[in-house]
Order: structure tokens, then sequence, then C-alpha cells
């Protein structure tokens, strides 16, 4: 089974959506078809602990995971620089 | 000019999910997202305005019965459903919408060069709730520009309580740089303060608080909008005098309406992603060196527990109070979504405690229980000048909500027109 990179924000309408947009298109221009992206409300996030792999908040969390977890908020506000580097550090993250 | 006008009536009469994506691949094209993102967002977009109307139409049919025989049964003044955030639909789906938002545009890097705000206005989502007040301006005026006027005026008052709250953002939630400049979610910190300030003087209240962990194990069920949607619709229908078959099938329809309202906002959302994010960079390249507040939106509030605690509390709260509060005619319940953005805006003001959050919510609500009245008619206007549900308001439909329609600035905005001479 693919890779799971989970997108938590606390409303799931739209800083989630901008995420998960951009992590697809990344993901489409390397060809990892198999990495499946979820957008989910942060309330739901105890249904995904066990098979996910990478976890981006859009906000801050107060909790821990055993899985990598990165900030999203460049998705939302940042240059196309920083944007990139999320983007890079994401793909280093789910990939083999 | 015969021409120009008959030119003109059919492309509106193309209706706003035809005219959304026209417009929206136009705006594309010159913040040069590129010819095929720009129509595939333009098109999304027309997709989840589509969407949103079908459930205001599952609304409209399920709610408006039940509400109107629960207010004979009960003695109450009900008269207006409830349609929240399709008021997105408004705002994405006026004529002027292309106008406001390059008027806003220009405005705020105005306003930012000058050093009059710090609020730099990336977070083009939001610009709907001005877009929405514009459109409610322009259904009282007849004018696109009175409209953009309108809604460029409430997003500039937006940023500016966005300069006074963006610190105190940034510190509770570990956010550097971010502003939140969203319409009623800022307006609730603004309230927050001195409301808190009392609070915080009162014996006895002063350390009182409830584990939000404690209410949210409890109460949690009540969080997620399918349940909230099941129970609140069961209970219409029980107050309704509906029988068994009725009373499960309005739960259902309530449920169906708490899940999918949001989705297809957030469909709508998803088609601005390109547009926006060519924005953001546009703007973001243009302020490197200086302090300024880069607005995001409201969502990103709601990472601490005491958001939903205090929103599973409030959920129930509002509707009595609605019930009971006279001359209130709106029965919140898709408005009871904007809550947790609210609690969002509070809770960085009563750190984090459970108990002033809900008393600060639950006084903050009640103007919006009037207010969402007092303008349900210019709100059914606008609705009605887009072509939208014609057939239901000729019959008498009253459409209304917290967010947009109770929005206090929004409120002052529209009266300033009406004593300008304005009137439908």
């Amino acid at each position: 089974m693919g890779k799971l990179i989970v997108v938590a924000c606390g409303a799931g309408i739209n800083t989630s959506t901008v995420a998960e947009v951009m992590i697809r298109e990344r993901l489409d221009e390397e060809g990892m078809d198999d990495v499946e992206v979820k957008r989910i409300l942060i309330a739901d996030i105890d249904k995904y602990v066990d098979r996910m792999d990478l976890v981006v908040c859009m906000m801050k969390i107060y909790r821990e995971f055993d899985v990598p977890q990165l900030k999203g908020m460049p998705f939302l506000i940042g240059t196309k620089a920083e944007k990139k580097e999320v983007l890079d550090g994401i793909i280093e993250l789910v990939k083999d | 000019m015969v021409v120009l006008q008959n030119a003109v009536g059919w492309f509106l009469g193309l209706g706003s999910t035809v005219i959304v994506p026209i417009v929206l691949i136009l705006l594309g094209l010159i913040f040069r997202v590129g010819l095929a993102k720009s129509i595939r967002g333009g098109v999304t977009v027309g997709v989840g305005l589509a969407g949103l109307f079908l459930i205001v139409d599952l609304i409209v049919a399920a709610l408006q019965p039940a509400v109107a025989a629960l207010a004979t049964r009960m003695g109450l003044e009900l008269a207006l459903v409830d349609v929240n955030w399709a008021d997105a639909g408004i705002a994405w789906g006026w004529p002027g919408v292309a106008a406001l938002v390059f008027s806003i545009i220009i405005v705020n890097l105005i306003m930012v060069y000058f050093r009059l705000t710090k609020t730099l206005w990336t977070d083009v989502w939001s610009y709907w709730h001005g877009s929405a007040l514009a459109g409610f301006v322009w259904a009282l005026t007849g004018s696109v520009t009175w409209g953009v006027v309108g809604g460029v005026a409430y997003l500039i008052l937006g940023s500016l309580m966005s300069d006074m709250t963006a610190k105190k953002y940034q510190e509770f939630n570990e956010m550097p740089g971010i502003g939140v400049p969203c319409g009623t979610t800022v307006q609730a910190s603004i309230f927050a303060m001195p409301v808190v300030w009392v609070l915080d003087r009162i014996p006895g209240l002063k350390d009182w608080d409830a584990s939000p962990e404690g209410i949210r194990k409890r109460f949690g069920l009540i969080g997620e909008p399918v349940i909230l949607g099941l129970v609140l619709g069961m209970l219409i229908g029980i107050a309704a005098g509906y029988n068994v078959q009725g009373i499960l099938g309005l739960g259902m329809q309530v449920a169906t309406m708490l899940l999918v309202l949001p989705r297809m906002v957030s469909i709508i959302s998803e088609g601005l992603v390109p547009i926006t994010m060519s924005i953001v960079e546009f703007m973001r390249e243009r302020f490197q060196d200086r302090e300024i507040f880069v607005a995001v939106d409201c969502a990103v509030l709601l990472g601490h527990p005491a958001v939903m605690a205090a929103s599973v509390i409030m959920f129930p709260l509002a509707i009595l109070m609605a019930a009971v509060l006279p001359g209130v005619q709106m029965l919140p319940i898709a408005s009871l979504a904007v809550i947790p953005f609210w609690a969002g805006a509070i809770v960085p003001y009563t750190r984090g405690n459970v108990i002033k959050t809900v008393i600060v919510l639950a006084l903050y609500s009640i103007p919006f229980m009037y207010l969402a009245t007092l303008t349900a008619d210019v709100h059914t206007a606008a609705f009605a000048n887009m072509g939208q549900f014609t057939a239901e308001i000729d019959a008498g439909l009253q459409l209304a909500s917290w967010d947009m329609g109770g929005d206090p600035i929004g409120f002052v905005i529209l009266n300033i027109f009406k004593a300008l001479g304005f009137s439908l």
C-alpha cells in the first residue's frame, strides 16, 4: 500500500484544501501517484494515526504523533521559495 | 445601446453558475495562472456554487415547513430560513465580484505601502465576507459600484481590526507573522477584549474553568456535524409535531445539510486555489523587508482544545436563546457552524478558559440573532437578484444567516446606505 499524507486543519474548508491541492500537484510532477493525500478535520485524526506516514498541520496542534509532523503555514502565506522548501521536505519524507 | 443592453441582459441571464466560471477564468488569465489551470479552477468554482445552491434547496424544502410548524405550535415567530454559508454563493456569484477582488487588492497595497495597516490581505478566500456584504449593498442600491464601495469599506475595517488582534493570535497560536482579518471572527476578538477584562474581575468566576478534554469526551459526538444534525433535526421534528417517519427523515436531512454544506464551500475554495496562490506570491514578493501581518484564514485559530469544548456547549445554548429571545425570527441551524470560528477568536483572550469562552460566545451571539432578522429582506433580495430561488421567494420565502446576515459592521454599512436614501 502507498504512503498516506494527512493534511489536518480545524474546519476542513479552505486552509487544508490549499495545501492538499499543492501537495497533489507536486506529487503528480514527481510521478509519485501511489502516495495518498487526505484532507481531514483535526478532530478526526484518531481514525488515521495508525496508517498515516506524515502529518501536515495547518495550525498549532496540541498533540505529538509517532510520524513526522510539518507546519503547513507556508502553503497559505509563503513565497514561491518558501513553498518549494516545504514541498521538498514532504517529497523527501515520503520517498522510499 | 439596445444591443449592448441586450448583450448584458443575455449574459446576466446565464445565471451565476455560468457567469462565475467565465469571470474566474478571465481573472486567472490576468493573474497569469495559465489557461488550463484557469479553466479547471473556474469550472470547479461554478460546480461548488451549483452544489451549494442544491443544498440550499434541500434546506429550504426540509426546514421551512418544519420550522413553520414548530413556530405555530410553540407560538414563536420563526419566519426565516437559516442558510448560513450559502452566502458564499452571493459572494462569489454577484456581478461585481471581479471588480471587488481587484479593488481590495489595490486598496490594500496602497494602505500597506503608506503604513496605514500592517495586514497584507493575502487571504483571497476571506474576501468573501466583504463580497457577500457587497452583494447585499448591490441588492439594496441596485448599483454594482456602490456594492464594491461597501465591500471594500468592510474589508478595510477588517484589516484594521486584524492589526489590533494579530499579535495576540501570533503569541497564543505560535504562528509568527500572521493576521486574521476575517469578517465576524475578528470582530469576536474585539468584542472579547472588554468582556474578558470584566470577567477576569468577577470574584468566583475568575478562576472557574472546565477541562476541555473532559467536555470533549462527554459531548464529543455533538461536535460531529452528522450527529449534531441528526439530533437537531429530530428535535425540531418532535417540536413541530411530526410523526416518527417525519422525525427520522428530518434528522437525516439536517445531518446531510450540516455535513455537505461546508463540503460544497470547500469545492469553491478548491477552485480558487490557483488564483489565490498567485495573488499571495504577487503580494508577498512586494513587501519582503517590512513587518507585516500576512492574512490567513480564520481556520488556523481552531487548534486549541477549548475551541470545540466551548462550541459544543454553545450549540444547544444558541438554539435555546434564539427560541426564547423575543423578536428573533431565525432558529440557528446551519449558522451553528460559525460558532467554532468565533470561539477560536475568543480563546486567545480567555487564555483557553472554557467557561469564559462560552460566556463571551453567548453575549456575542445576541446581536447576530437580531441583526440576521433585520437584514433578512436585503439578504433575500440579493439571492432573488441573482436569479436564485425566485419561485420560493415569490411565495414568501425569506433567507437569513448569522455570518454574514448578522454581521454588526455589515449592518452598519447597510444602514449608512439606507440613510443615504437607498431602499429596496
